[in-house]
């Protein structure tokens, strides 16, 4: 027997695993970007303390055994488990709202269900960040373990659920591994770090020079400094402005007069100054690249109109970026994340076809080798008793008998497991369920097995 | 046997510059790891086919073209094996694959008899210089390609048309460091490859040194790289100028060794035969 999964899951039951007794079923109601306007999903957010709470408040809702809530800035959403064939979407609607004091008609026109496998295909799309705003962005899996680790701990969530989300984490790991999806920048400033990073190789011993303060200068040269920039130098007309953003990011505030003079010292260069006129022309960087021996310098131009003479782009080891390259840079980004989102899309029905699969009882085998170890136990204890008692036995006859014994047992399952297959095949596999529970049940098939798709015990 | 390692070697040379290409079309991870692998285990064969057909010499393997031209080779994919241990230069396997199988097959084509060794070279000495001079050659060579790539990043960069095979790359200064490491790894082994020559000559034959083709040309080369050495560590020739000097430095190189080996005799390696 292999036990699949994490050791706290308890052992799953043969035909109809976590469906357990079959009458339960899974139901997610929420409200996302797409569907909200941010204004109404504020309203609805819940603090990160209060989701353990509030998940419990869910299990109050009529046949409600097991809930989870999210909350992000993208979509707040409950999950849960209920009975099977209970309408439970409206009674969650109403919670959601009065959770948050609305009327239920205030978020009627923005929420949105998903049953069954739907659920389950919405769940793991979600914590593969191809429901986000920003597809690929990789905070969302965090946030959602998180929120389920507060909910179990709140007892909220139980087994069934747990179930569904550590398969999702498995299937947003594999989202992101197997696709692109993540990793390409598609803002304005982590386009600008990311060429850098092309430029530069390692950014701990080099230094930044902000000249103005817009503020896109700072959301870059915020960025950098995240990204482990040694220093970082400002300057600005106003030298009180210069010195309290030095400050805030630990750097040299200089006197704007003389920024040039600093030039020498400066790797990549944030233009962000309002006013018109160039504030750097090739004729300043000769001298500046002679006093760098010619190292690489890489200028962003974030103002408009422009800072930098476009000139500056010809010199040699000096790479011009203004705001419309780093925006089609982006863009590039974004329609092939959108290619590679198209490929987690794929991944992820096919994960949670399978998941379904097994999850609905769909999935027989473990009903199938259970019954067979079964009888195959049986029929080995009934053998060892034959020999046992019997004076002296040939080889040859042990043989004879082990040969009898399985063509027996094998000719007894062939029916009904045959019949079983069959009834798999079906599209409703309701009977299919059905019958692998009753087997198990007429067999005393439940305490023997641990199972999970993908490890055959 | 010999044949036989030298023809696998091919073999896997051939299949590591469609696994490498592939690489570089696709995405796929699982095409990135086949192709060192295979790399490695064709490198190692090729060294066998070396060794053997040495062993069979009575010394080096390297006096005739396609001798040569093999020993190159295989020394080049050696050389990118190891600085791939510490580099991300991976895609260049696309190319220095194809290359080793132009190189080895010339070696397996030219399957002459054995040459004996003329008796002026029949020496310990032979080993040394030729190794240390290939091998400066072979780190130039890998150098060149290096260089090749940094030109195209850079122009990416300018062009600020950003590609996606292009990210795959190794940063500019990284390109810049491995170029200016491969540039003085190259010069000291071609200078070891001379000294040796120039010993060994003085010792076998009491002149210090002959002016033929070949020294010609590899005085020439040496100088070159001397004033890119120079100048990358004394004013700072950084970036696009070294990157071409680089370019040309070796395109020299190739060419020179190319002619002189197809044209003119002399005491020195090349047509003895």
């Amino acid at each position: 027997m292999s036990g699949g999964g994490p050791a706290k899951v308890r052992p799953i039951r043969p035909g109809g695993a976590l469906t357990r007794e079959r009458d339960v079923e899974l139901w997610i109601v929420g409200l996302n970007h797409k569907s909200t306007p941010v204004e109404l999903r504020e309203l609805l957010a819940f603090e990160g303390h209060e989701i353990g709470e509030a998940a419990r408040r869910v299990l109050q809702v009529p046949e409600v055994s097991e809930a989870t809530v999210l909350s992000t800035c993208n979509r707040i959403e409950v999950m849960v488990v209920a009975a099977r064939g209970a309408e439970v979407a409206g009674e969650l609607a109403r919670f959601l709202a009065r959770e948050r004091n609305l009327t239920e008609a205030a978020i009627a026109d923005h929420r949105y269900v998903h049953r069954g496998k739907q659920a389950v295909r919405h769940l793991f799309r979600v914590a593969s960040s191809l429901d986000s705003m920003i597809v690929g962005e990789p905070q969302i899996l965090g946030q959602v373990k998180e929120q389920f680790g507060l909910a179990a701990q709140s007892g909220a969530a139980g087994s069934v659920l747990r179930r569904c989300f550590e398969k999702s984490f498995a299937v947003a790991k594999r989202v992101r591994s197997e696709t692109g999806v993540a990793g390409k920048a598609v803002s304005v400033s982590s386009a600008a770090v990311e060429l850098t990073r092309r430029i530069f190789d390692d950014l701990g011993d080099k230094t930044a020079m902000l000249l103005g303060a817009g503020k896109m200068g700072q959301l870059a040269a915020r960025h950098l400094l995240q990204q482990g920039i040694a220093s970082v130098i400002v300057s600005n007309r106003s030298f009180d402005r210069a010195v309290e953003l030095a400050r805030l990011f630990e750097g040299t505030p200089v006197p704007f007069e003389r920024f040039p003079q600093y030039l020498h010292i400066a790797d990549v260069v944030l233009g962000s100054v309002a006013g018109t006129g160039y504030i750097v022309g090739p004729s300043h960087l000769h001298e500046v690249l002679r006093a760098r021996r010619q190292k690489p310098m890489f200028f962003i131009d974030l103002g408009v109109p422009r800072n930098f003479d476009p000139g500056i782009n010809d010199l040699d080891n000096v790479y011009l970026y203004n705001i419309d390259d780093l925006v089609s840079v982006a863009d590039d980004h974004r329609a092939e994340r959108e290619r590679e989102a198209m490929r987690g899309e794929a991944i992820v029905v096919e994960e949670a076809d399978r998941f379904w699969q097994w999850f609905s009882g769909r999935d027989l085998t473990p009903t199938i080798v259970a019954l067979r170890g079964k009888l195959d136990g049986i029929r080995r204890a009934e053998l060892e008793r034959a020999v046992a008692t019997l004076a002296r036995l040939e080889p040859a006859d042990r043989q004879c008998l082990e040969a009898m014994t399985l063509a027996m047992v094998n000719k007894i399952l062939h029916g009904p497991l045959s019949a079983l297959k069959e009834l798999a095949m079906q599209a409703d596999g309701e009977s299919a369920a059905d019958a692998a529970h009753l087997l198990s049940r007429l067999f005393s098939l439940e305490s023997d097995d641990e199972g999970e798709p993908g490890t055959e015990a | 046997m010999e044949a036989i390692a030298l023809t696998l070697a091919l073999v896997l040379y051939l299949v590591a510059t469609v696994a490498g290409g592939l690489s570089l079309a696709l995405e796929k991870t699982s095409t990135r790891v086949v192709t060192p692998v295979v790399l490695v285990a064709a490198f190692l064969l090729h060294a066998a086919a070396i060794g053997l057909r040495s062993v069979a010499v009575g010394n080096i393997a390297v006096t005739s073209f396609a001798e040569q031209v093999s020993f190159f080779a295989w020394l080049l994919v050696g050389i990118y094996l190891l600085a791939q241990t510490r580099y991300r230069l991976a895609v260049l396997e696309a190319v220095i694959s194809p290359i080793a199988f132009i190189g080895a097959l010339g070696s397996l084509v030219d399957h002459g008899a054995v040459r004996d060794l003329p008796p002026g070279l029949k020496s310990p000495w032979l080993p040394v210089h030729v190794t240390f001079v290939f091998l400066g050659n072979a780190v130039f060579g890998l150098a060149f390609f290096v260089s090749l790539i940094y030109l195209l990043q850079e122009r990416q960069l300018k062009s600020r048309r950003i590609g996606s095979f292009a990210r795959r790359l190794p940063s500019l200064e990284t390109l810049d460091k491995i170029n200016f490491r491969f540039l003085t790894w190259g010069f000291v082994s071609l200078t070891l490859g001379m000294l040796s020559g120039v010993l060994w000559a003085e010792l076998s034959w009491g002149r210090l040194w002959s002016w033929d083709p070949l020294t010609f040309w590899t005085t020439v080369i040496w100088i070159l790289y001397a004033i890119l050495l120079h100048g990358r560590v004394t004013v700072g020739w950084g970036g696009r100028r070294a990157a071409t000097l680089t370019i040309v430095g070796f395109g020299v190189l190739f060419v020179s060794f190319i002619g002189v080996n197809m044209l003119s005799p002399g005491r020195h390696a090349g047509s003895f035969g």
